[in-house]
């Protein structure tokens, strides 16, 4: 582990690195050296991205997009070789308003889904990908559904609060 | 010949749930899919954030509806993780009987639905009825029948039933003895291989880059198994094997499936030998109405029965998780895999390409 992160802060600067677990390593950077590390670290073997998360940091203002990348191991391993079990977390933050970040496509292909959902979910808006449609949702909404400041007790009220009950439509008809 | 659009699914028979594809065709030739999930997007990713650690259960385990097991589990692991919770021995053997099992389970749902869909009725009956046989187990040992709520941060919720593991074994042996029926008239039947063979092929270099992980690496020669990788609960304290196949097609996939189911049987009884006789099954945890768990994140990852399973949690330190995001293996099998697979295939074969990927819907939506 110890050899990873030394090679790393060698080779990029200004990473902020830390070890969350046994196999576990976070990694918080500038946004703009996200692609050149995502490439370097596939290059190094970590070819499998588990997932493109996001949090909403809204006490700072700020979106924090988290990517998950491991390897896809291809011999027999054996509970031994420890350094092929990492997971590398790699961090990001973005402001809030008017949430740009570039598409990481180019570097791995089934990144798709994860920022098609992501611009629905978080309003993020992905530049250069190809396909920056709705996934899940019917609609696009005023504030994204997965930010903190999205009420959902407030959408849902608003949604269906003014549908008489059936004891006040029994009521009403009376 | 002109080009048509074919909307397939939600109500298909060879659909496996709420989700669609439309199609891009020309004559019966497929030239182009977009998968189409969102039928039962239910927000439980945002609607966990509202609720506490403990009250998350009810919700995890509906994410995926053949197999509730595993995101307990998931969910467990992550809480634990947060929390620093360690499993006790006898628990730890117990999780795994029991995720054994929901494989089992799993896999047995996953033959219903595939020789449903291709018309092999006789098939279809035995392995519901052989699901329904573990589903007796499952009942005697939770109380529910399809979600079970079992697994707890710290354990299980109780120990096994006094004579649990004897019947237990009397099924399993019940469900392994009916392997050869189900070979000859199913996996070495010449109608099926017809329908299966060279069909929805994905091979090796195109799974890597869709992110593809479980029977589809297996189905490629690559023992990519989390609980060989990274094993958690008892894993480690027992020999398997991987089962892998080397066509790379629809039915190397389902064969793929059907040794994982036949290996699991084994592992039971290899765990079942091997249970410490005493000891906890969970480690206490604070009263969860105000159970706190300190800032942090994690990321955990197991093995389900579709692949590798993941989930990020984080904690800001309060009472509720401030963001949980489940990586669920069918996200990739069935949003990016499935697209690549079906073009150039033939409409026919949509249903079974698709099953033969093993998606399930409410696993994409979440």
């Amino acid at each position: 582990m110890d050899e990873l992160i030394k090679k790393l802060q060698t080779d990029f600067d200004g990473l902020e690195i830390s070890t969350l677990a046994k196999t576990r390593i976070t990694i918080s950077t500038k946004k703009e050296s996200i692609l050149l590390l995502l490439s370097y670290l596939k290059r190094m073997g970590y070819d499998h991205l588990a997932i493109i998360s996001c949090n909403d940091w809204i006490k700072d203002n700020e979106l924090e997009l988290v990517y998950i990348v491991s390897h896809y191991l291809e011999k027999d391993y054996g509970p031994d070789s420890e350094i092929d079990k990492f997971n590398i977390i790699i961090k990001t933050r973005i402001p809030r308003e008017k949430a740009r970040f570039v598409t990481v496509l180019d570097v791995f292909e089934n990144a798709e889904p994860y920022e098609r959902e992501l611009h629905e979910m978080f309003g993020i808006y992905f530049e250069g990908h190809p396909r920056l449609t709705l996934l899940m949702l019917e609609r696009n909404y005023k504030i994204p559904p997965f930010r903190k400041d999205f009420n959902t007790k407030k959408y849902v009220d608003d949604l269906y609060g003014n549908i008489p009950t059936i004891e006040e439509r029994k009521k009403g008809k009376k | 010949m002109r080009e048509l659009e074919l909307y397939f699914g939600p109500q298909h028979l060879g659909m496996v749930g709420n989700f669609s594809i439309t199609l891009k065709v020309e004559g019966d030739k497929i030239i182009k899919a977009d998968a189409n999930p969102g039928y039962l997007h239910r927000g439980f990713e945002k609607l966990m954030e509202e609720r506490t650690w403990m009250q998350n259960f009810p919700l995890v385990c509906r994410i995926n509806v053949v197999e509730p097991d595993h995101m307990e589990l998931i969910y467990s692991m992550g809480v634990e993780k947060l929390a620093d919770i360690e499993v006790p021995e006898r628990g730890k053997f117990l999780r795994s009987i029991y995720c054994e099992m929901a494989r089992v389970n799993s896999h047995l749902f996953g033959l219903w639905a595939y020789s449903n869909m291709l018309g092999f009725d006789t098939v279809a009956h035995w392995a519901m009825y052989h699901r329904d046989l573990l589903l007796d187990r499952f009942e005697e040992l939770t109380g529910g029948r399809v979600y079970h709520i079992y697994l707890r941060p710290g354990g299980v919720r109780r120990d096994f039933p006094e004579g649990f593991t004897t019947k237990l074994v009397e099924t399993l042996h019940k469900i392994g003895g009916k392997v050869p029926d189900y070979n000859q008239t199913f996996f070495e039947n010449s109608l099926f291989r017809k329908r299966a063979e060279g069909i929805g092929i994905v091979n090796l270099d195109e799974a890597k880059r869709m992110g593809a992980v479980g029977h589809i690496l297996k189905a490629n020669g690559v023992k990519y198994d989390i609980r060989k990788i990274e094993p958690y609960d008892a894993y480690d304290q027992v020999e398997f094997d991987i089962p892998t196949q080397t066509g790379a097609d629809a039915y190397s996939r389902l064969l793929t499936i059907r040794d994982d189911m036949i290996e699991s049987v084994h592992m039971i009884f290899k765990l079942i030998d091997k249970i410490p006789p005493e000891g906890d099954v969970y480690t206490k945890t604070p009263n969860p109405f105000k159970w706190t768990i300190p800032a942090g994140e994690s990321y955990v990852r197991c093995e389900s029965s579709r692949g590798e399973l993941g989930l990020y949690i984080v904690s800001d330190g309060g009472e509720k998780p401030y963001r949980v995001h489940f990586n669920t293996p069918s996200y990739n099998h069935g949003l990016t895999v499935l697209e690549k697979a079906l073009e150039g295939e033939n409409i026919a074969d949509v249903g079974n390409i698709m099953i033969s990927l093993y998606v399930v819907a409410p696993e994409i939506d979440r």
